[in-house]
């Protein structure tokens, strides 16, 4: 267990939490964050999310929309959702309020949006430490059964990445593998801590 | 302080523990308790401790050594200034080989670099002084810098690169003034980071100038890179462009550069193999989205220019969306603003104009456009930001053509990064004569734009009527606009002008020396940004005259223009000038010089060609029709430009050309020969340029002078212009240039003065380099030439050393460097370096100038010895025959050197080894060689010569060893300093590897008397320097050659003088003595180490070596070791002495007898209670020792108070029937007779046969022994027998009667 990764999505409901999930099942060393402004989840129609501030326990959210529609939001899969993400960890946490969680290595994101949001917040802190940390994004859509896709191409890409020495000598090559062998666009970029 | 003592040993056994134990685990716990000890401890225990930490980082450990470096960070920082030792470590593991390790060293020395120059700028600003530990500190702070320069720019691990580009950034950040506000700096409670505006002036360690000049190149390294970003990994171009991003966002100065840069930047990465294309590409999107998100006025300009490029990336949406963003915080702030200050403050509103500009759109209008309008006039009046926004500047004029200058805005609350220079160099100014300099150094450093920018600035300070232009230099302002005043006399002047057109240039000059670099890159005509504007396709511009009502200044030029394209032959001389300057002067004086540039039109196209290869977008503007004669045009048509103000809105986001690339100033050669108005593309239009359109012949003199002149140009503009690049082509130029002339001396002359002067900074250097390796090619073409060229290599080369050698101080590098990165060192560079080794030039000169000269050459020698195999031999023959030189001080240099350096390399320390063993043989033999015959010495010279030197190259040594040998036969006998010359190497090389003293012991026996005279001189400074590998002797100890006797001893001497002999030894020289040496005296040295068993056999063979060597060893004896006391006590010595029986073999009587003495004479030694101890055991010896009657008289002799003693003894020795030992008792006689009366008790003892021999032999004796017996105590004890003897027979009873009477009488009477 060398490196320190975070998964971020957009509500780290999601994307971030089935890859937290799964790395954290295999052991490494993982933390999950999402970067909008507030942790949104599908209502009763587009137009009606459930939205709650980062911080609210999922438990709480569980409670709540069991109560309110347990019917909709089981066959929406929220429920379920939830209720593994209340195994993983307490409640959402937002990436840009949480820096004080200290040096994470590789960062992975799922969404360019996200990926944006991380460099700008990486960039538009003081940099002192001179540690590198490797920002990722794979695109992966915000569904269920996109995000199992994603979280277990996450872990496989970490686990390539846990095997180097050094990742910044390898990264390109190991990068150009994963887009040839899953035919999928991967970007990253480096920061500093 | 004994818990600091305690404390201190815990410490050093922890760090013991970590260093030694077996257990990876104990090591870093051990570590760990380190580290809270010395953070418990006071800083100066602390440092104690410090050498000692240090030493781990040779661990083999990875984790030990990361550790080592969390205490470093976590305690260093704490105590800065015990740091020292650290930090050097630092130095070291940034290079350490495990990826790990380096970055956390570097990591590590970030923030070492950033916290001492904090602490360093906080001290100067608060005391106004730096404390002094500081200077060193900061020196290995520079030296880490570099040590990352270096790294980020070498081939290795690419995370630790990365790293070392981060720091780059940081260095940049540190060093680049920043814009905000500079008051606020060290009062303020957060502990900011550093900025070198910051810095007070005159700060006695950091030297502002030289590191904000610095910076900028680090700037342009950075900018190099991403240029370069084909060749390198992707995440090494993805980490420069985020740096150069966060450069540009912090220190605005650098954005216009930086963004285009990335605008540029398109490489062809796919073809990369270990590069992710679409993470650069992407990199380059999220730093121009950054940019977008920033609100300083330079980056608000170029809004435009940042939304289309990013359109172009399909970005369009994300990029509105952070507009929006911005826009809406800028409007929050200004609501927030307007309602806190409420109107009456300025503030608001000027805060409001960094961006109102490029926003018009978006801000609502009206009033504060008003508001504007009226500030800015009064800004013009009190502020340097002179540069107004275009609509409040005079109205024919009314922009700028350059990108750049139209981003700088006035605005009070954020000054713009030419404000800051501005300011930058009023105050280097104010600081006087220190100041000036510093001035000059920054003003050669800047950015061409930056210096542009800021003249124009100054400009609208001129006053009405021109100041005198000697006038003092009073402002910043002042320099720039006295130098600029002259075109500027018409208000509607645009600023492209060539400023120095109408300057004398002598005058101005001289002040302002970089002015060139004002001038030139603004003239370039590339950086026109109408150039790229398609809509300039208008194809007949050549000859158009300028419009009437411009300046009379471009007249001059415009005319010489027109005359020279009647005039074939001007134009390639008018070309190579547009490189330079254009002035009136110039163009006069070029045209003397036309052939001379047409000559190097033609050296030079290999190199234009393929610079130009990589530009096409330079030709697709040519093929527009644009002619290439734009360049000395250029002002008209900039003019003209200027009139066409309908595209100035463009002009801000018009791509700023590059700087740096190395074909900046290139097309300028090519370009201009009328026949390029047919070009269509690129590479064909190289090749239709490529003859030259006329040629003169010249008379070979003629040519030589031309081409001298064209070099001084070009020298002399090498000078003023320092871009990043810039220099580059004119290496190439004079490279060729020199190739061609041939003329040595001469040239190099004219060039010595420029490469010297310039050498620090390096580019004098990298010019000699560059020299240096086209001629090499040159000469290796094996062309008709290549002999002649060769010729001018070696001369430039020779001529440039020696001008080093004149010019330059001994511990300067330069000299070293030429030798060691030249291409070739010919023989003739070989003798130079013989010659600064081995010979004294001028005698009269001083000493000590000689001395270093001295250093200096034998540090370059031992450089190339390292570095270049092929001078191997040649350069060690040089060392080696300075290490037997005749002078002292040079010899003992060049020994420190063999023995110190060479001897360790695998491939030379077979010969020098070698050397020095001919050498001492060439002493040793040097006697019996005389008595050879003629042919004998020949053939032995010969070997000798083909066994120090088997390289054809050096001759020199064979020369040398030679006149040696010579010297050694011509001289009957060698004198002493001679035999030292030949010898001293041998010795010295002893010190490094002991078996070699084998020869030594080899030869003594058969050395003349001055040379082993030499080697006594030399063993006890070898034998102490051994110290403890002295045990490698021992072979040679258990086993000397005949002959050596002597030295064995003095060796053994020496080996024992000072410490106890170890066992070892012992034992060797005992077992020596006992099989094969059997001479006692090689046991002497020892003797204090030997118990008493050991010493007591041995005693008799001591016992027979002559008088002085038997006193050594019995002082040896006597003094015995401090740890087992004496072997013998003086008693027991006194004993020993008398229990040795003389015998044929052993020692003889007279021997021991003098031992006797020996001892006798040492009277402290041998005191009376010694005597006394040592003839008390012995009169109970049986038999007793020989010499014992002989050895109570001196006893007695020597301490007469023994007196009483000795009567015991004596009293002893008659019951022990000493008369009947006829050995002893006449002896005994003797004392008995020297001693009266205190013997005549002992005489008395004896029996009456004996008492009667001694009266008949002794007569004297009998009266007072009679007297004494007579009286009558005595009488009364005595028996008659005794009586008889001394004739007290009758006499005793008549003499008795009265007593009895008397007793009787009394008796009667009482009774």
């Amino acid at each position: 267990m060398r490196f320190r990764y975070a998964m971020v999505c957009s509500s780290n409901q999601n994307r971030s939490m089935e890859a937290h999930f799964l790395l954290k099942r295999q052991g490494l060393d993982v933390a999950s964050y999402g970067t909008g402004s507030h942790v949104k989840l599908p209502g009763p129609s587009a137009r009606e999310p459930n939205v709650y501030d980062f911080g609210t326990p999922y438990k709480q959210m569980f409670d709540e929309l069991r109560r309110k529609d347990p019917e909709l939001y089981k066959r929406n899969g929220i429920l379920q959702m939830l209720k593994r993400n209340l195994n993983v960890k307490l409640a959402p946490q937002r990436w840009q309020d949480n820096g004080g969680d200290g040096v994470f290595d590789v960062v992975m994101t799922f969404e360019e949006k996200v990926f944006d949001s991380v460099l700008e917040d990486l960039n538009n802190r003081e940099q002192p430490l001179m540690k590198t940390i490797l920002v990722m994004n794979l695109e992966v859509k915000d569904n269920h059964e996109e995000a199992a896709i994603g979280g277990r191409l996450a872990l496989e890409l970490c686990q390539e990445i846990e095997g180097n020495e050094s990742w910044e000598d390898t990264i390109d090559d190991i990068v150009a593998g994963f887009e040839k062998q899953q035919r999928r666009k991967l970007v990253y970029s480096i920061s500093f801590y | 302080m004994a818990a600091a003592a305690s404390a201190r040993a815990q410490a050093l056994s922890l760090l013991a523990a970590a260093n030694n134990h077996g257990d990876l685990a104990v090591k870093l716990s051990s570590l760990r308790q380190v580290k809270d000890l010395l953070l418990s401890l006071e800083p100066s225990l602390s440092a104690e401790i410090f050498p000692y930490l240090a030493e781990l980082h040779s661990s083999p450990e990875i984790l030990v050594r990361k550790s080592l470096l969390e205490i470093i960070e976590e305690v260093g920082l704490r105590m800065l200034d015990h740091s020292y030792v650290l930090v050097t470590v630092l130095l070291v593991l940034a290079r350490d080989e495990d990826p790990l390790v380096a970055k956390k060293a570097i990591s590590v020395g970030t923030a070492f670099y950033c916290s001492i120059l904090e602490e360093m700028a906080m001290q100067f600003h608060h005391r106004g002084k730096v404390d002094r530990w500081f200077g060193e500190l900061w020196t290995w702070m520079v030296n880490f810098k570099d040590v990352l320069f270096s790294t980020a720019l070498e081939p290795g691990c690419v995370g630790v690169k990365v790293l070392a580009l981060k720091f780059m950034e940081t260095f940049i950040l540190l060093f680049t003034p920043d814009a905000s506000d500079p008051e606020k700096c060290f009062n303020e409670g957060s502990r900011q980071m550093f900025n070198i505006s910051r810095l007070a002036g005159g700060h006695p360690i950091l030297n502002s100038a030289t590191l904000m000049s610095e910076a900028n190149r680090t700037f342009g390294i950075l900018l190099d890179l991403v240029q370069s970003a084909g060749r390198l990994p992707g995440a090494l171009t993805i980490t420069v462009v985020n740096c150069l991003a966060v450069v540009a966002r912090k220190r605005p100065v650098h954005y216009n550069t930086v963004l285009s840069v990335l605008l540029d930047f398109h490489p062809k990465l796919e073809t990369v193999k270990g590069c992710h294309a679409a993470s650069v590409q992407y990199s380059i999107r999220t730093a121009l989205l950054g940019f977008l998100r920033c609100t300083s006025s330079p980056m608000i300009e170029s809004r435009d220019k940042l939304l289309r490029a990013l359109r172009a990336m399909n970005a369009a949406d994300v990029a509105d969306q952070v507009l929006r963003q911005v826009d809406k915080l800028i409007r929050n702030n200004e609501r927030a603003a307007r309602e806190n200050w409420s109107g009456k403050n300025n503030q608001a509103v000027n805060h409001q104009n960094s961006w109102d500009l490029s926003k018009k759109r978006i801000l609502p209008q009206g009033e504060d456009d008003t508001v504007n309008g009226e500030v800015a006039p009064k800004r013009l009046r009190h502020n340097n930001n002179m540069h107004l926004s275009p609509q409040v500047q005079i109205s024919d004029s009314p922009h700028r053509i350059n990108g750049i200058s139209s981003g700088n805005h006035p605005s009070d609350s954020e000054p713009t990064p030419v404000e800051q220079m501005v300011s930058m160099i009023g105050a280097l100014l104010a600081e006087g004569d220190r100041g000036a300099a510093s001035l000059e150094i920054l003003i050669s450093k800047l950015h061409p734009d930056m210096l542009a920018d800021i003249v124009i600035i100054s400009m609208k300070h001129l006053p009405s009527i021109p100041p005198t232009l000697t006038t003092s230099l009073a402002t910043p302002a002042d320099i720039v606009v006295s130098s600029s005043i002259n075109p500027m006399r018409s208000p509607t002047r645009q600023p492209q002008l060539p400023f120095d057109s109408t300057l004398p240039f002598g005058s101005s000059l001289s002040d302002v020396p970089s002015l060139n670099a004002v001038v030139d890159p603004r003239r370039d005509p590339r950086r026109d940004p109408r150039r790229m504007d398609p809509r300039r396709s208008n194809p007949s511009v050549v000859p158009t005259s300028p419009p009437v009502g411009e300046g009379k200044e471009t007249v001059p030029v415009q005319m010489d223009i027109s005359t020279v394209a009647s005039k074939p032959p001007l134009v390639p001389a008018v070309t190579v000038e547009a490189s330079g300057s254009v002035n009136p002067r110039t163009v006069e004086h070029s045209q003397t010089k036309v052939m001379g540039s047409s000559v190097i039109r033609k050296i030079d196209q290999p190199d234009c060609r393929e610079d130009l290869s990589p530009i096409p977008k330079e030709y697709v503007y040519l093929s527009k029709g644009k002619s290439s004669l734009d360049v000395p045009l250029s002002p008209c048509k900039d003019d003209e430009g200027i009139r066409k103000t309908k595209f100035d809105l463009d002009l801000g986001s018009v791509p700023d050309f590059n700087q740096h690339s190395p074909s900046e100033s290139e097309p300028d050669f090519d370009l201009h020969p009328p026949a390029d108005l047919n070009i269509t593309t690129g590479e064909e239009s190289y090749r239709e340029l490529a003859p030259v359109p006329s040629f003169v012949e010249l008379t070979p003199e003629q040519s030589r002078t031309v081409m001298k002149l064209a070099l001084e140009r070009i020298i002399e503009s090498n000078r003023h212009v320092c871009g990043f690049d810039c220099n580059k082509i004119r290496m190439a130029l004079i490279a060729r240039l020199i190739a061609q002339i041939d003329a040595g001396n001469d040239v190099a002359t004219i060039l010595r003065e420029h490469i010297s002067a310039d050498h620090r900074e390096f580019k004098g250097h990298e010019l000699v380099l560059h020299v240096l390796y086209h001629l090499h090619s040159m000469a290796n073409l094996g062309t008709d030439e290549s002999s002649s060229y060769a010729t001018v290599y070696e001369n430039f080369l020779i001529v440039v050393a020696r001008s080093f050698l004149d010019t330059l101080p001994p511990f300067d590098k330069s000299f070293s460097r030429l030798f060691g990165e030249a291409p070739h060192l010919p023989d003739s560079a070989i003798k130079l370096l013989d010659e600064l080794c081995s010979i004294r030039p001028d005698p009269i000169g001083g000493e000590a100038y000689d001395s270093e000269r001295v250093t200096q050459g034998l540090g370059v020698v031992w450089s190339l010895i390292l570095v270049r195999p092929n001078e191997r031999k040649a350069c060690l023959a040089i060392a080696l025959n300075c290490s037997v030189h005749h002078e002292e001080d040079i010899r003992a240099k060049a020994i420190r050197l063999v023995t110190n350096k060479l001897y360790h390399l695998p491939y030379t320390s077979e010969q020098v080894e070698q050397f020095a063993t001919d050498r001492l043989l060439t002493a040793v033999n040097s006697e019996t060689d005389l008595s050879q015959t003629a042919d004998g010495t020949k053939t032995e010279s010969k070997s000798q010569i083909t066994s120090t030197s088997d390289s054809p190259r050096s001759g020199n040594s064979d020369i040398h060893s030679q006149q040696d040998l010579q010297t050694s036969r011509e001289v009957s006998v060698l004198s002493f300093s001679e035999v030292q010359r030949l010898i001293s190497l041998f010795f010295a090389l002893c010190k490094k590897k002991p078996s070699l003293l084998r020869l030594v012991f080899d030869v003594y026996g058969k050395a003349p008397k001055i040379v082993i005279q030499a080697f006594h001189r030399h063993m006890p400074i070898l034998i102490r320097e051994l110290g403890s590998s002295y045990i490698e002797l021992l072979p040679i100890i258990s086993d000397p050659p005949k002959g050596s006797e002597n030295l064995l001893t003095l060796v053994l001497q020496i080996l024992t003088q000072e410490l106890a002999p170890s066992l070892d030894l012992i034992a060797t020289v005992k077992h020596l003595y006992e099989t094969k040496l059997k001479d006692v005296s090689i046991l002497i040295p020892l003797l204090s180490s030997l118990t008493k068993d050991e010493v007591l056999p041995i005693f008799p063979p001591l016992l027979n070596l002559p008088p002085d060597k038997f006193q050594l060893a019995l002082a040896h004896i006597l003094q015995g070791s401090a740890h087992t006391g004496p072997a013998l006590t003086p008693a027991e010595v006194l004993i020993a002495i008398h229990d040795v029986v003389p015998d044929k073999d052993g020692p003889t009587l007279k021997k021991i007898t003098d031992a006797c003495s020996a001892c006798f004479e040492q009277r402290t030694v041998f005191t009376q209670q010694v005597l006394a101890k040592a003839l008390g055991q012995m009169v109970d010896r049986t038999p007793l020792p020989l010499l014992f009657m002989r050895t109570v008289i001196q006893a007695i002799d020597a301490f007469p108070t023994l007196v009483d003693f000795v009567m015991g003894i004596l009293s002893k020795l008659v019951s022990r029937q000493i008369w009947r030992l006829p050995k002893l008792w006449p002896g005994f006689l003797k004392c008995v007779s020297q001693t009266q009366p205190h013997s005549f008790p002992v005489l008395l003892e004896l029996p009456m046969p004996q008492l009667e021999s001694i009266m008949k032999k002794f007569p004297d004796l009998r009266p007072s022994l009679t007297a004494y017996a007579n009286q009558p105590t005595i009488r009364a004890s005595l028996p008659n027998s005794a009586l008889s003897v001394l004739g007290l027979d009758n006499g005793q009873r008549s003499q008795m009667h009265p007593s009895d009477a008397a007793s009787s009488i009394h008796g009667a009477a009482l009774t």
